[in-house]
């Protein structure tokens, strides 16, 4: 018995190990090859993480759109924060023979290359929420628009404040790349369309709720006309609500922001944040899936300027961009119906 | 026994019901996730052995893979220049190790719990939580992606690191050295081992393969981060222990040990691809790899009390049936 180990130890090793390419039965298809026609399609959605939230609801909308497709969805992603986790998921999808993988990337390089040896593999690649290297995939489906966040963002306080008076922002910092964008969609669709508001202050709170509490406190006294907060990053919001709360100004002056809804319900609720601004995460897994279908039917090709996603509509692709649309705007009204 | 005939049963059994199980690229996926956390068992094992435990490997690998990328991208080091630095950084990790272990006689669980913390801190300082590592040449990354004489480029390094691992362990004095340490440290001592000598290089080489695995890693995955190898040690431990090592030290077998990383890496990989479970195979494989270290386990104390039962009746019955060997 004894002796027996060893020699089973290594021919289990040669098992596993030993794959020459001769192993190859002649009689299985090749994956990833075009699925013959009547053959179910199968699209592998791939989470930045699995049990976060956001990702949740995209599986919602992804599950509605094969089930109205007739697709198979295989969902499936890391449970902690290995970042080797979504290369090895990938590199399973290519020989498990999907048709199609749509990726939110955790690593934007990293992942690159098992994308492309997917890509070899004749599987066809796009990408949603988070984009690799644009040759890594034919499509990217990208939720919003630096463009659509800040003027969506400035159309909605000029709303809130009838249009006129001081208004300032709270930013993560002001070397964020993505934040500058928006601040210069902000500042630009302020020049077009409100002359009559004011923005007195841009105030950076790296990403901490208690700095923006604080910062929004400092606003509040240093600006008493302040009408209204705008909070750019995720945290900002919760924090700069805090602030106006305790100063006792809820309702006077008007906070919105970018964020979840569910960091924010309670605020919206009580009447101190008016607005959240994100957008619909369930449409954002719908569209992903239904233009993964697309992809690998042949009915969106590289190229095309449009794209009709259902009952979504008519959306614009921009280069490789399909855009999801306007952001969505949350608020007392509505905000309970989202779960993200 | 019990495991290899395991490890044939899940082979039957997704053969037959997983999508593209026995297909070659499979075959080369399975070997390719698997590396690196092989070659963290490999060494893990003689440190159980000795009756110890090594917790910073996987910490270790983070660190390891930080300072190669950065070496390469920043420094514009040479890919081979820099792994010989870092398998050198992982020798000296060890060694920090093995001198607390040795030298002030501390716990190895307590030594390498605040070495876990440490090397896993150093590299987060390093890269500041943010930063990441990815211009490496394509010469370098043949390494975690091509082939080399049918097989994948690493699974010839875990081989041969598997071989001298297999040779130290039971062909060597080291073995035997490790197993009497496992047994009873003090009785090695007056045995006239060196016992801190023998100790210090188990240690040493767990970091040196930790570094090695953390450049496979990052040859593999294409990039370097801080939060590499998160978790690895306790599936490196687990591999250990279900391959028959037992934990208090003094019994094991290297080849024990690749059972148990293969019987893992397949159910890992097998469960993925049967349709009606892909979607929870990741947290199954969890479930049903804990439940087969208990079982293990069990099992193993279970037949050990057999054996002594039966040992005890036969010496009970010797003077009536006189032998005839």
């Amino acid at each position: 018995m004894k002796r027996l180990l060893p020699i089973l130890a290594c021919a289990a090793l040669a098992l596993i190990t030993g794959c020459g390419p001769s192993e190859s039965k002649p009689g299985t298809s090749a994956p990833g090859g075009p699925a013959p026609a009547g053959k179910k399609l199968s699209i592998a959605l791939l989470p930045k993480s699995k049990g976060n939230q956001y990702f949740v609801n995209v599986k919602k909308g992804a599950d509605k759109a094969a089930a109205e497709l007739g697709i198979e969805l295989i969902f499936d992603g890391p449970t902690n924060t290995d970042p080797a986790k979504q290369n090895e998921i990938v590199e399973n999808w290519i020989t498990l023979g999907v048709d199609v993988i749509a990726a939110a990337c955790e690593n934007r390089d990293g992942i690159a290359t098992a994308l492309k040896k997917a890509q070899a593999k004749g599987i066809k690649v796009l990408t949603y929420d988070s984009d690799t290297t644009p040759d890594a995939r034919s499509f990217f489906v990208n939720q919003a628009t630096a463009q659509g966040i800040g003027y969506t963002l400035m159309d909605t306080a000029a709303k809130l404040c009838g249009e006129e008076g001081e208004f300032a922002i709270i930013t993560a910092t002001l070397t964020a790349a993505n934040m500058n964008e928006w601040r210069k969609n902000i500042e630009a669709r302020l020049k077009e369309k409100y002359p009559k508001m004011k923005l007195v202050d841009t105030k950076p709170c790296d990403d901490q709720k208690d700095k923006a509490q604080q910062e929004t406190a400092n606003l509040l006294g240093a600006y008493p006309n302040l009408k209204c907060v705008m909070a750019i990053c995720s945290p900002a919001v919760p924090g700069a609500a805090e602030a106006v709360k305790q100063a006792g100004k809820a309702g006077k002056v008007k906070v919105l922001g970018l964020g979840l809804p569910n960091e924010n319900k309670a605020y919206v609720k009580s009447g101190v944040t008016q607005a959240v601004i994100l957008w619909k995460v369930e449409d954002l897994g719908y569209l992903t899936l239904h233009a993964a279908a697309a992809l690998a039917k042949g009915e969106l090709k590289p190229g095309a300027t449009s794209y009709k996603a259902g009952p979504l509509g008519e959306l614009k692709i921009e280069g490789t961009d399909i855009l999801l649309g306007q952001p969505f705007v949350f608020t007392k009204d509505n905000i309970e119906q989202f779960d993200f | 026994m019990i495991l290899a005939a395991f490890l044939v049963a899940e082979f039957i059994l997704f053969s037959a019901t997983g999508r593209n199980f026995l297909q070659p690229d499979n075959l080369t996926n399975i070997v390719r996730h698997s590396t690196e956390i092989g070659l963290l068992a490999l060494v893990m094992m003689p440190v159980i052995l000795t009756g110890g435990i090594d917790l910073s490997v996987g910490s270790l690998l983070g660190l390891c893979a930080v300072l190669f990328g950065k070496m390469v991208q920043d420094a514009g080091l040479s890919p081979g220049a820099a792994a010989a630095v870092t398998l050198l950084v992982g020798g000296i990790a060890g060694g920090f190790n093995a001198l607390l272990i040795t030298r002030l006689r501390l716990p190895p669980l307590i030594v390498t719990l605040g070495t876990f913390s440490l090397f896993r801190g150093l590299a987060e300082a390093i890269t500041k939580g943010t930063a990441t590592y990815s211009k490496f040449p394509d010469s370098f990354l043949a390494l975690g992606s091509a082939t080399f004489l049918g097989l994948p480029t690493q699974a010839w390094v875990f081989v041969a690191v598997a071989g001298v691992i297999w040779i130290l362990v039971h062909r060597t004095t080291f073995g035997r050295s490790w197993r009497a340490i496992g047994f009873s440290p003090e009785g090695a001592r007056y045995a006239g081992l060196p016992v801190e000598r023998r100790l210090a290089f188990a240690y040493v080489m767990a970091g040196v393969v930790a570094a090695l695995a953390a450049i496979i890693l990052t040859a593999r995955v294409t990039q370097a981060r801080a939060d590499a190898g998160t978790g690895y040690e306790l599936l490196a431990i687990t591999a250990v222990v279900l391959g028959g090592t037992s934990i208090f030290g003094g019994t094991g077998s290297v080849h024990g040990t690749l059972l148990g990383v293969a019987a893992i890496a397949v159910l890992t990989n097998g469960l993925s691809r049967i349709p009606s479970i892909m979607g929870v195979s990741r947290e199954l494989s969890g479930v049903l790899t804990g439940a087969l270290l208990i079982a293990a386990l069990a099992g193993g104390v279970l037949m050990k009390f057999l054996s002594e039962r039966r040992a005890r009746r036969q010496t009970s019955a010797t003077p009536s049936t006189p032998s005839n060997a």
